[in-house]
């Protein structure tokens, strides 16, 4: 009877360490994510007043003593009215997607080709994609500022060359949110992809060859279908701060470079109209998220379906 | 193999060096058209790598191979008319059985309804018509081993490369799939190249074995004789349990050998053993089936014999396995068919009499 005791004592305890360790990021991601975020819901719901905060509370005392909650959805209205904002979503989200594709088509190779180097080789090809981030991420973009300037290192070298011989007009340009976009976020892609590649089974690749793949078709067939996940993970990570990003195109674009960070930002610190700026915020974060719940999703019934 | 009948698989002077590692030396094998052939070695012994060159996924240092008389040693894999089987199946986790089976059917280009038509061919083969929609990750070891199976031999090839092709399986499943492996061998007439570490495999698998070590083949031959026939200490022990005792030769004609030897009691005369003895020091092996167990005292003249007690007994159902301690203090392993249903057998501490013929002997060089 004792030993049965202590067995469920056991067992509790066991359970109550289990809770208590998966608590810890539960309450972090509740502290410092949803409160922030239903915070910034909340703003999104009031009318800009000239106060200080600069928007109507959302419990309001009535004349007759009773407290009423008061929301509007003017903001997210304005939002759809003005084309200024569709725009500029349209704009990031071109800029985002299009950077994600070209870090994709850089990054797979270097991927690949890191993945299926030697041991030692493969370490330090590693820290070479880790080690820029030993510099401050402001630092290395006003690095291209320098590269990309008119008279900079990338048109000296140009020049000097002979291959042009006018000067470029490249720093406050998209090309120039391009190229820090994908330098910045590079390794973000190429660290999953890395990952993935290197996990795959190169028995896989023998047994295709040797069913009459050529090298591209086994590529084609059995590489790339396999290293999905890795596809996904990787531009996942860099869509996702790329489309919110605010100091590349505010340092290399230019005035027509639209971004909806420079939107936000704008909103919030030049027209201090906080209930609109978290509008943006919140839509932005539907836009994001909704796919990825919808890929969650699908990926879950997948992984039933098969088991 | 008969003389003018030209090798299917010819391989001269193969080697393999892997930086300073030699994984396989100068080989030369000949391999017949439909033949079950095994390559039989430890981990290590260059039989994977010699495999791998044959199927292209390894390029010979040195040497040739031919395959059907074309000379096929720098031949990409997906041009050769040989398919291989991994160890680990290699199936591709993202496609269907059905997928899986028909990937060498679509890579040569093959019409969708000659390819439907196969594959489910090859499902009835392999007994898994069933499974065509199945995911690789839903199926058992052994359905497993039959989807490669059927994968590479979808294509016809005029080879088949098994590399451990039951080493996944558990024993009984590893038994039926033996026979399995042997009956499509028989009914496609494609040749067999497998390779394995399991003797027993080997034993009941191939018309044919070649024994493998450190790169080098140390003997090719029949089951039967490999195991009655070892040419070398390595392969008597490789191959089955032995005891194997020091003796001296003391006359040495072209007829017979007088050996010495103390285990077996003495003086021993011998009809001329299969291989050369060189030194005067030499090893006599014995097989324990081999050896006749008995608490009477053999009668019989031809049998020598020698008188011991039984230390160890094993009692294995079909047969008991006996360690036997003789009067020079050798352990002699002995094993017993259980023809009777006898309960009172020869048990621990038993005074016995072993004996054995005299052509059961092997003489081995040292």
């Amino acid at each position: 009877m004792s030993g049965l005791l202590i067995n469920v004592d056991n067992s509790f305890r066991e359970r109550l360490w289990k809770n208590l360790i998966i608590a810890i990021p539960y309450f972090w991601l509740l502290l410092f994510f949803l409160a922030p975020f239903l915070i910034v819901l909340k703003i999104s719901l009031a009318d800009p007043i000239i106060a200080q905060p600069p928007y109507t509370p959302l419990f309001q005392d009535s004349d007759d003593g009773s407290i009423s909650i008061y929301t509007t959805f003017d903001n997210y209205l304005f939002l759809f009215q003005d084309s200024l904002y569709l725009v500029t979503y349209l704009s990031s989200v071109k800029l985002a997607f299009i950077s994600t594709v070209l870090a994709l088509l850089i990054g797979y190779p270097i991927a690949y080709g890191i993945a299926r180097s030697p041991q030692p080789t493969r370490n330090i090809l590693l820290l070479l994609v880790v080690i820029p981030f030993w510099i401050s991420f402001l630092l290395r973009v006003y690095a291209w500022m320098g590269i990309l300037k008119t008279k900079g290192l990338l048109n000296g070298f140009l020049l000097w060359t002979g291959i042009i011989d006018q000067p470029l007009e490249l720093l406050y340009t998209d090309t120039a949110v391009y190229i820090g976009m994908i330098y910045s976020y590079l390794p973000f892609m190429i660290l999953p992809l890395y990952a993935n590649l290197e996990k795959l089974d190169i028995r896989l690749l023998e047994a295709a060859s040797d069913l009459g793949a050529k090298r591209w078709e086994v590529f084609k067939d059995v590489t790339l279908p396999l290293s999905i996940p890795g596809i996904i993970a990787g531009c996942c990570l860099m869509f996702i701060p790329a489309i919110g990003e605010y100091v590349i195109p505010t340092l290399l674009g230019g005035a027509d470079t639209l971004m909806i960070g420079r939107v936000l930002f704008d909103e919030f610190f030049l027209n201090r109209d906080w209930p609109v700026a978290s509008a943006v915020a919140i839509v932005l974060v539907l836009l994001l998220v909704l796919p990825i719940v919808y890929f969650q999703k699908r990926q879950n019934q997948e992984l039933l379906s098969e088991s | 193999m008969s003389e003018n009948e030209e090798a299917f698989i010819q391989i001269r002077e193969i080697s393999k060096h892997f930086g300073d590692v030699i994984a396989v030396n100068k080989v030369d094998l000949d391999i017949k058209k439909g033949e079950l052939f095994s390559i039989l070695g430890a981990s290590g012994s260059g039989k994977t790598t010699l495999l791998r060159m044959m199927a292209g996924l390894e390029i010979p240092t040195e040497g040739k191979i031919f395959i059907d008389g074309i000379d096929m040693t720098n031949v990409p894999p997906y041009k050769r008319p040989v398919n291989i089987m991994f160890q680990s199946y290699a199936l591709f986790p993202h496609m269907n059985v059905f997928d899986n089976i028909a990937y060498g059917l679509k890579k040569d280009g093959e019409a969708r309804d000659v390819i439907n038509d196969r594959v489910h061919k090859m499902l009835d083969l392999v007994k898994l018509s069933d499974y065509g929609q199945r995911k690789p990750n839903q199926l058992s070891g052994g359905q497993s081993q039959r989807v490669a199976l059927a994968r590479s031999l979808i294509k016809e090839p005029k080879v088949l490369l098994l590399d451990e092709p039951l080493a996944a399986l558990d024993k009984k499943l590893r038994q039926s799939t033996q026979f399995e492996l042997m009956d499509i061998q028989e009914e496609l007439g494609v040749t067999f190249v497998i390779v394995t570490h399991d003797q027993e495999e080997a034993m009941t698998l191939s018309d044919r074995i070649a024994v493998m070590e450190e790169g080098e083949f140390v003997q090719i031959g029949t089951p039967n004789s490999i195991y009655e026939h070892p040419n070398s200490k390595f392969v008597a022990d490789f191959i089955g349990n032995i005891n194997m005792f020091d003796a001296k030769i003391l006359k040495n004609t072209d007829q017979e050998f007088t050996i010495d030897c103390k285990a077996l009691g003495g003086e021993i005369t011998i009809q001329s053993p299969d291989q050369a003895i060189n030194s005067t020091e030499l090893s006599v092996a014995l097989r324990p089936e081999k050896v006749i167990i008995d608490k009477q005292q053999p009668s019989d003249e031809d049998h020598y014999y020698v008188k011991g007690v039984v230390e160890d007994f094993g009692y294995f159902g079909n047969l008991s396995i006996f360690r036997v301690r003789t009067a020079s203090g050798e352990v002699i392993q002995v094993s017993k068919q259980n023809r009777m249903r006898i309960e009172d057998s020869i048990t621990w501490e038993d005074e016995v009499y072993l004996s054995w013929a005299q052509e059961s002997l092997i003489l081995l060089d040292n």
